[in-house]
């Protein structure tokens, strides 16, 4: 592949050095681990990757068929101020995830395991910092309010868990199944933004796709991988692990993960710009569809383990019995298999926001009645967390007519940064933002 | 066979192939072997997520291809696409699936700038030796050699 590789001024490469010393401790035991887990792999580069040799012109939207923008003055202000907004939530989710993976990575009962996640957290680093490069290598003064370049990374490095853009990102693991549930799940989205942003008409940006892509191939395979292996202890009668500790993580993220894609009204604004190819609604239905198929090959592993000396072909039959009638086969029941939750399940974005749908698409008529569903099927861990107890008071407010749908979704508890020189100070307390003004989506 | 092609499509590999491959292996060799799948999966997409391929037919995938590009194999510094595996459903052989894989293996490793693609076939495994005979592929001066360890500590 043709790729040019950048390393970002000094000052800036030490930054994210000295934040990846807080973050990332086994950074070092990942480098020199590399070739036991990873033999004759390219060795980990911590610098922007720009694939040479893509299209020159806009392939989509109001200026399609122009030559794409190399400056942010070249961009509308408008084009401007939306695509530095996508940059900026592309970084936080970067750094976001390694926050998140470093709580429970040592939890993990497998060294392969372990490395391959911290793999995807060096990639995800390399990714955030793929982000500096595009604030920092132009002058986005003119559409940024004045914040200098060096005051936006400041601004990311200092975010942390509660404090993300999108709220996949501030919401803790509870487990190692949740550093491999999210890997399956939210990377998943990533991928799909990635997809998406390819055709970008910000040329950088475009640029910047195809290497984290290849990277985030791995990532899935990190998820899915170790997914089928739980799959198969479960159906060996493993006591530590069981399905339905998957299943409850499945239904923890993958609401989250819906919700990266934006309201699912929305998009268009992309797509007239010409930085994604997809509207929200098109690219979450496939990411669904996509969800779906994994999830039935997750289950397919389980139901071959279980039924050791059945043909392939017979386990197919068994599995498509299984969901077409949610019934039971040779000790098998449907409620023993992994079940992508309906998408209006525990959601706080979007179209079905605050609305009491269960994981199965069932109805509840209060605020308390859904909530003691939601302890039914989401981690016993996540239950006690300040996340879950800031949306059971605002579910109840919402429910009770005491606040609107509106204001709910900007509602959530945001970490606020209020002082310190170290860009990964974690001098920050917690606080309710006040809900903005304006638009839901 | 224009109808036959419209049912046809060939992509890259990805992470949820694995249970098609394992499916496809064992319809071959008769074993069951996913852990070995995901491993080979997982080795191919962390390293050229592009290179390697699956067919589809009707939406099920029914073949695939898997490959990489590598230097400093045997001292051949100068990077070149390797092929290690290859896998078609015997129900769908005789569709010019293998080609088709081949084809866009060949067309990833080409924009990558190799010049050089290489495998080893076992000779007696004769349809998979035709099939890269029929793509182009000649005896090369690099030869597979192997040792037996056991009647070498018998004859030392």
């Amino acid at each position: 592949m043709n790729v040019e590789q950048i390393t970002l001024p000094r000052k800036y490469h030490a930054a994210v050095e000295h934040w990846r010393r807080h973050w990332m401790p086994d950074y070092e035991s990942l480098l020199a681990n590399w070739d036991k887990y990873f033999p004759k792999d390219e060795a980990f580069c911590l610098c922007a990757k720009l694939e040479l040799g893509t299209p020159d012109l806009i392939q989509i939207g109001d200026q399609r068929g122009e030559k794409k923008r190399l400056q942010p003055d070249q961009l509308t202000e408008e084009q401007a101020k939306h695509l530095l907004a996508i940059i900026r939530a592309q970084a936080s989710t970067e750094f976001g995830s390694i926050q998140q993976h470093a709580g429970t990575l040592h939890r993990a009962a497998d060294e392969e395991d372990r490395f391959w996640v911290l793999r995807v957290m060096a990639e995800e680093l390399r990714h955030g910092y793929q982000m500096f490069h595009l604030l920092l290598s132009q002058d986005w003064d003119h559409v940024s309010g004045g914040v200098k370049g060096e005051e936006m990374v400041e601004e990311i490095l200092s975010m942390q868990t509660g404090s993300h853009v999108l709220d996949a990102f501030n919401v803790e693991y509870d487990s190692f199944i949740d550093n491999i549930c999210f890997a399956a799940l939210v990377d998943r989205v990533g991928k799909y933004q990635l997809t998406m942003q390819k055709v970008c008409a910000y040329k950088p940006m475009a640029d910047s796709m195809p290497p984290m892509l290849r990277e985030e191939a791995f990532h899935l395979a990190a998820g899915v991988i170790p997914l089928r292996r739980w799959a198969q202890r479960a159906a060996n009668g493993d006591p530590l692990v069981t399905m339905q500790v998957i299943q409850k993580s499945f239904n923890k993220w993958f609401p989250r993960a819906l919700e990266m894609f934006g309201d699912e009204r929305g998009g268009d604004t992309n797509i007239k710009f010409g930085f994604k190819d997809m509207k929200n609604r098109e690219a979450q239905d496939r990411y669904v569809e996509e969800v779906q198929r994994m999830t039935r090959d997750v289950n397919s592993r389980y139901l071959r383990a279980r039924f050791a000396h059945a043909t392939p072909d017979k386990v197919e039959t068994v599995l498509a019995e299984l969901e077409r009638s949610r019934g039971k086969h040779d000790g098998v029941s449907w409620d023993d298999l992994i079940h992508v939750p309906d998408p209006r399940f525990f959601r706080r974005k979007g179209e079905s926001a605050w609305q009491l749908v269960g994981t199965q698409g069932e109805a509840f008529a209060g605020a308390d009645d859904y909530l003691r569903h939601l302890a039914q099927h989401l981690p016993e861990a996540y239950l006690t967390t300040r996340d879950m107890r800031a949306y059971a008071e605002t579910l109840r407010k919402v429910h009770s007519g005491e606040m609107s749908v509106a204001d709910a979704i900007k509602k959530m508890p945001k970490l606020k940064r209020v002082g310190g020189t170290c860009p990964c100070s974690r001098s920050v307390r917690w606080v309710m933002e006040e809900p903005e003004t304006g638009a839901a989506r | 066979m224009p109808e036959l092609q419209s049912q046809t499509r060939v992509r890259p590999l990805d992470e949820l192939d694995i249970g098609s491959v394992v499916r496809i292996d064992e319809r071959i060799t008769g074993r069951y072997r996913p852990e070995f799948w995901e491993q080979r999966v997982g080795y191919y997409l962390r390293r050229d997520p592009e290179a390697s391929q699956v067919a589809e037919v009707d939406g099920k995938v029914v073949g695939f291809m898997l490959g990489d590009v590598r230097a400093g194999e045997f001292g051949l510094e100068q990077p070149s696409g390797w092929i290690e595996r290859l896998g078609i459903d015997p129900d769908f052989r005789g569709r010019d699936l293998g080609k088709l894989l081949f084809d866009a293996l060949l067309q990833h490793f080409e924009r990558a700038g190799v010049t050089d693609v290489r495998t080893l076939v076992d000779e007696r495994e004769s349809g998979v030796a035709g099939f890269f005979n029929a793509m182009g592929f000649a005896p090369s001066s690099l030869r597979a050699l192997e040792l037996k360890v056991a009647a070498r500590g018998k004859t030392a």
